[in-house]
This record gives structure tokens, sequence and C-alpha cells, in this order.
């Protein structure tokens, strides 16, 4: 990964993906450097049968957060990213099927992080959030890049504020009635 | 002993026969039947789809403007050594709460999905102003935070907050951020004449990235400005509006947002003002009042022709009002406010010389200055001082007309004030002043408090002040109201003029704001643009400022006044006395 720091406008993705009674859903919010909104797209809820859930096994959630779920929502943005962060550990393994560094930000008492092995995420200390951020330490090649995106992010951005809007406008769009059931 | 038992026969008379099956005479026949599973080559049953798929649906938003460069943070400043604390047995302490964001909320009639999604999705508007996404000189307070996120999402808005809590604030900064969110491209301020300076001021300091332009001129000119001009934001005054009302019929004269200040100006539904601002074109209408128009169902009735036409149907009972209007009204009071707010607030309020007033002061000021000049050596600092002080004269009241561009702002304020129910104190350093002042609020009863009242007649005085409900003002001189006494009971400050010395004015404003005061005091200091005033308040402040700095006390000493070089620098005179 370049070192260079990076130059004109930087765009953050902030993507969720989780269960709920239809299934699995997932938001996903392109902000500026400020967080100021500029794209918000989510899904349909994607619900595995019973066959589903027993062929892909121990991958389905992977599948289903990283590939089908949040590669989608990413995949169908019309504004590129520098950067995704993810409220979910699950959503992690999505740095695989990108060409841009991945973030986790999740709470430190949360059980899927308290007992995670040291070997399998790597921590990154930034004054923006008040948790660690998370990374896949095979990927510890982004840490240049993370760090000069890092810096030209505005400094009274919460990382782990944006989430909490798109949970309310995926609550409104359910309201609405803007999302259904998958085929 | 055996009993022995005696046993009898019973014929149940059933008769018993042996019934036929042919089933059961056949012999059994094995049959053999193909297993096609050991023939047949496999074969795999499908479980129906395996694959799974999702939709998505996605909206775009309107690109913010350019990013601003981040500068690099100022260094911390360093704090002196706090005094250790043995914490060893203190208990843990509690995890600081998080403190809640103020979020904008789309309002009930925002329909449209997209646009609710616009709303849900902006950033906390206190991240926005902690981390200097958008600079201020200094943080809102919650409640104004609260303000803004109220103002934002609505097309339909009443501002209606007590004097002092910063409306004109809340709206600029509401205004800017629209224009940051790429939700309005042009907007309209109407305001009264002699705040257009004070909004002009206010613009820069909270909007300095906004570029906007003032109506003036002669017809021409203002009619580039309304048809020509792509300035983002457009300031009028209620007499031109009227005077240019055909221009506003011209096709493409129309505004995303139109903001009303002073909106009891057009109270009189039937008035031309109240016309001609109704017939502006605007998708957003925001009133900006600090009456409290809840008390006055007609004025609220016709503002509300302005900020949402047809909400308030003919003949609606008046007790319906409320139901109809909370949704687009917000009002605070000092009480409501009073946790978030500092204890005492100082408001510089830049106006505009009335034209009589203008004509008269430029013509002394010349002619002043040409004395001075002429004098050569005999030129003391007394002369200086002598044209300082009847420029300031003039700045208070014209000496040919009376007309007086402060009296009619503190007419203007003094109606807010009584209307709710408070009461103010209005300093000046001249008797006379306060003397003419005194008629023109007759209808505030005022009280007067200076050097013509006889030392016997004070006490009363301030007795009434403070026990009368219906005295809402007091006038007093620097001289006589600024020391030894106590009006803690009194919300509003008006310096009418100003003293040379910040520590006196300071002494005068601390009647009012001092312990046992309840609710926050706030203070205007009228400031006439382009004249001695001015000059002399810039000087002050940077004296404040770097005595501050250098100091820091709480209180200023009385050498903060100006110095003789200072008095000789507030005009261009050329010869200076001998030393």
């Amino acid at each position: 990964m370049s070192e260079s720091t990076p130059t004109g406008p930087i765009h953050l993705g902030f993507l969720t993906v989780f269960q709920e009674g239809a299934g699995y859903v997932g938001g996903y919010l392109v902000t500026n450097s400020w967080g100021r909104p500029l794209e918000f797209r989510l899904s349909t809820a994607v619900q595995p049968n019973r066959v589903q859930h027993i062929l892909y096994g121990a991958t389905l959630q992977e599948y289903l957060c990283a590939d089908l779920i949040g590669k989608t929502l990413i995949d169908k943005c019309a504004q590129p990213i520098e950067m995704l962060f993810t409220d979910s550990l699950t959503v992690l393994p999505i740095r695989t099927r990108l060409e841009i560094p991945v973030l986790a930000v999740v709470p430190q008492d949360d059980p899927a992080v308290t007992f995670l092995p040291e070997e399998r995420v790597a921590r990154l200390q930034d004054s923006r959030s008040s948790q660690p951020l998370l990374y896949d330490p095979r990927h510890a090649g982004d840490l240049p890049r993370i760090q000069a995106l890092l810096a030209g992010v505005d400094t009274g951005l919460d990382l782990s504020e944006p989430f909490g809007r798109i949970r309310e406008a995926m609550s409104e769009a359910r309201k609405l009635g803007a999302t259904s059931r998958a085929a | 002993m055996n009993a022995e038992l005696e046993t009898t026969s019973t014929d149940p008379g059933l008769a018993v026969e042996a019934l036929h099956f042919p089933r059961f005479d056949a012999h059994l026949l094995p049959t053999v039947r193909e297993a096609r599973l050991l023939t047949d080559s496999p074969w795999a049953r499908l479980l129906g789809g395996l694959d799974m798929r999702v939709q998505t649906e996605g909206w775009k938003f309107p690109s913010p403007p350019a990013e601003p460069v981040n500068k690099p943070e100022p260094p911390p400043k360093q704090e002196p050594d706090a005094p250790t604390i043995d914490d060893g047995k203190l208990p843990d302490p509690l995890p600081p709460r998080p403190k809640p964001h103020i979020r904008m909320k789309p309002t009930a009639e925002t329909v449209v999905f997209k646009d609710r999604l616009m709303y849900l999705l902006q950033p906390p508007l206190d991240n926005l102003f902690d981390g200097k996404q958008v600079s201020v000189p200094h943080q809102p307070f919650p409640y104004q935070l609260e303000g803004i996120a109220f103002l934002m999402p609505r097309h339909s808005a009443l501002l209606a907050d007590e004097m002092g809590l910063g409306k004109t604030m809340q709206t600029i900064l509401s205004i800017r951020l629209l224009f940051q969110a790429g939700l309005v491209k042009r907007v309209l301020l109407i305001c009264p004449k002699p705040l257009v300076f004070n909004w002009t001021r206010e613009l820069k300091l909270w909007a300095g990235d906004l570029p906007f332009e003032i109506f003036g001129g002669d017809a021409q000119a203002r009619r580039a400005s309304w048809l020509v001009s792509n300035c983002p934001l457009k300031v009028v005054n209620y007499e031109i509006l009227t005077r240019d009302a055909d221009i506003l019929q011209e096709p493409g004269v129309e505004f995303d947002l139109c903001v009303l200040d002073e909106a009891q100006r057009i109270k009189n539904h039937d008035s031309k003002t109240a016309q001609v601002v109704r017939s502006v074109r605007r998708a957003r209408s925001w009133a900006l009042t600090g009456t409290p128009i809840e008390n006055r169902p007609e004025d609220l009735i016709n503002i509300f022709e302005f900020v949402d036409k047809g909400r308030i149907p003919p003949d609606t009972p008046i007790k319906r009002l409320a139901a109809l209007t909370s949704e687009c009204i917000l009002r605070r009071t000092k009480e409501n406010v009073q946790s978030d707010m500092p204890a005492k607030t100082v408001y510089d309020l830049s106006i505009e010389l009335t034209p009589a007033q203008r004509e008269t002061y430029d013509l002394a000021e010349k002619e002043g200055v040409v004395r001075l000049n002429s004098l050569g050596d005999t030129l003391t600092v007394q002369h200086v001082f002598q044209l300082v002080m009847r420029l300031k004269q003039i700045c208070n009241f014209d000496p040919l007309t009376g007309s007086s561009a402060k009296l009619e702002q503190l007419l203007a304020d003094m109606e807010e004030v009584v209307a709710s129910g408070r009461k103010a104190i209005v300093f000046s350093q001249w008797v006379e002043p306060l003397e003419v002042i005194a008629r023109a609020l007759k209808d505030f009863n005022p009280l007067q408090f200076h050097g013509k009242i006889p030392m016997p007649d004070r006490p009363r005085v301030l007795d009434q002040f403070k026990s009368d409900p219906t005295k809402h003002v007091i006038l007093m001189s620097y001289g006589t109201g600024s020391v030894g006494l106590n009006l803690q009971f009194t919300n509003y400050v008006f310096l009418f003029d100003r003293w040379w010395n910040p520590a006196i004015e300071d002494q005068a404003i601390n009647r009012a704001h001092r312990i046992g005061q309840k609710h926050p005091v706030t203070v205007k200091r009228f400031i006439m643009e382009n004249t001695i005033e001015k000059r002399i308040a810039e000087v002050l402040e940077r004296k404040r400022q770097l005595f501050n700095e250098l100091l820091e006390q709480s209180g200023t000493p009385s050498a903060m006044g100006l110095t003789e070089d200072e008095i000789f620098g507030l005009f261009d005179i050329k010869s200076r006395p001998r030393k």
C-alpha cells in the first residue's frame, strides 16, 4: 500500500450488517471527511433457509455480511471511498474483496472482541474513536495509508457515531416499507 | 378351617362359530421389484434455490461545498501544575457519561422519504462545531444548537426566543449549514433598517465564508441586485423591500429561504409592508421575534400568514391556535436556558445613524478636525476631547431634528422587555439624553436616577423600581448608577452610550449582574457604525484583550481608559501639542 498523503477530498464508507426478524439487512453510508452524507444505500432482508444454513456452515455469516450484502452495497454506490468502517467484526473480512483499508469500530466489551484471539485482529488507537480501531493483521501493510487517511478526517468526527444514523435511517425505511424480503 | 368352594356352571347362550377367510388359504407369494439405485447411474435431487440474492436501494444527496484544508491544531495551553490528590482511598470514578448529541430531525410534514433521510443522516450539530468543521468564534450553547436543529429541517418556522438568547446567531448558523448541505442556494433576509449593520457584523462573525450583499443605492442598482446578482444571501430592509415591490413579481425573483427579522413588523395584516413581505416568492419562511406572540393571538395569526399561509384557517378559535402552530414555534426564556447560558452576556449592537444624524455628524467631524489642525502648537488633548464629546452626543441625538437611531432601537427592544415581563436599566453618561429617553419611553413608566434627582428621593426611586411591576425601566447616569446599588432583579442593561473607561462600565453592568441574580443578564451596548464610537470601542477592546492576556484579572483597573496618544489617534490630526 502506498504511504503517500491522500490528495483531494476523502470519502469514508460506514457499513453495518445485522440480523433482525426478517433476516440479515445492511446499511451503507458514504460521507465526506466531516461526516456529512453523500450517499446512502440499504439492502433488502436476506433470510437463509435451512439448507443454506447447513451447506454454508460456519462460512454463512461471513458470506452474507461481507460478500452478499456488504460488497453489493459498496459496488452499487456511485461514490467511491478511500476507507471503510464497520461496526461488526463479521464484515471485517470484506477487506479481501476490496482494495481499500477496512477498520472495525466495535465496543471493547463486546464478547466478540473480548474472546477474539490476539492474532486475529490488530488494534489502532485514534482520537476519533473511544474504542481502538480493529483491522485484519494480514493486511498490516494498510497501516501507513490508514494513518494518512485518518489525518485528513476531521477531529470532531466520532467514527462510531454514523452507525447510529444508519440504523435510524434503516428504521425509518422499515416504517415506510422501503425494504422487503428478498426472493 | 378350609371352606370348600362351590362352583356352578352357567350357559351364556352364545353360539360360537368359525369364519372362513380365503386370504388365509392363499399361499404367500414373494414379489421382486427392481431397485433403480443399484442399476441406474447416480442422480441428484434438487433441494430448491441455494443461491441468495439481495437487492439494494440508494439515495444521493447534494454535495457539500469544497472542504477547507485542515489547519493544524494549536498546541494546548499549558495548565499550571495542579495539586496532587491522594486518591488511594477514593472510590473509583464513574466513567464519564457521553453527552447527548443534538441532532436534526425531520418534521412530521416532511413526507418525501429522501428528504427525511437527508435530515436523519446529518452529523450531530455539536460535532460540527466541536471539531471546527464549521469554524465559529465560540461554541454555541446547547439550547442554541437545539434552536439550529429546530430551524434547519423546517420550511415554516417562528423563532421567538426571548431577547438576548441569540436568535441572530442561531439563524445565521442555520442558514450557513443549509448552504453547506446544498439545501438552499438563494436566501433573502429582511430586517429593520437600523439593524442592517448589526446583521452585517454578525454574518461576518458567524458565517465568514458566506458571501452576502446588502441592498442599497439607486433604483437601477437595486434592480441589478434583485435580477442579476447571483449572491447567495441578500439582505434588504423593510423600506427598500416595500419600495421595490414591483420587482419582486418579475420572473426569477424567488428564494429558497426568506427570513424575516422583527417579524412583529407585519402584525398588521393590511399594511403595505405586510402585503409586500407576503408577496416574496419563497420555499421556506422563517420569522424571528422576541415578543411573546403567543400572548397576542391576532399578531400570531398575521405573522403566520407569512410563515405558513393556510395553517390557521379563518375563524379559528383562539384556543386552537396553540395546537395548530406549536410544531412551528420555538420560544425559550431565560429561565428555560439559564443552566446553559453564562450569567452575563454582552452584545455590541451596531446601528447606522439616521440620515439626519449622518449629515450632522459628518459635517461636525470635518469642521472639527479642520479646527483642531488649525490650532497648531496650542492644541491640547482637551480640544480633542471636546470634539469627541460633541460627536458622541450627535451619535445619541441629532441636535437639529432630534432623530435618534439608538432611541428607535431602544424602543423596539423595550417593547420586547416589557412583553416578557422583565426590567431594564439604561445608562448614559449625560442626563439630558436620559430625559429625552424618559419622554420617549413614557408608556413603560420609566424611572430616573441621576444627578438631577434629589438625594432624599433616590431610595424611593429604587424601591419603586424594585417593587412596582409596572415600572419596567430605570434610566441612570454612570456617575450615580455605577456605585453601591443593588439591582439584581434586572435582566437587561442597555448602554445607550459608552464610558471612556471599561471599569466604570463593568461597575454599571454589575448593578444587575451580581450574586443573587437568578437569571442571565443581557447587556446591549449601542455602537454607531462609522463613527467615533466605533473607533473608541475598537481601541478599548484591544486594550482589554491585551490586559487580559497579560495579567488574567477578573476586573479592569482604572488605567484601562484611553491614553492621550490614543485620544489624538482617533482623528487624522497632523499636529501634536508640545511636550
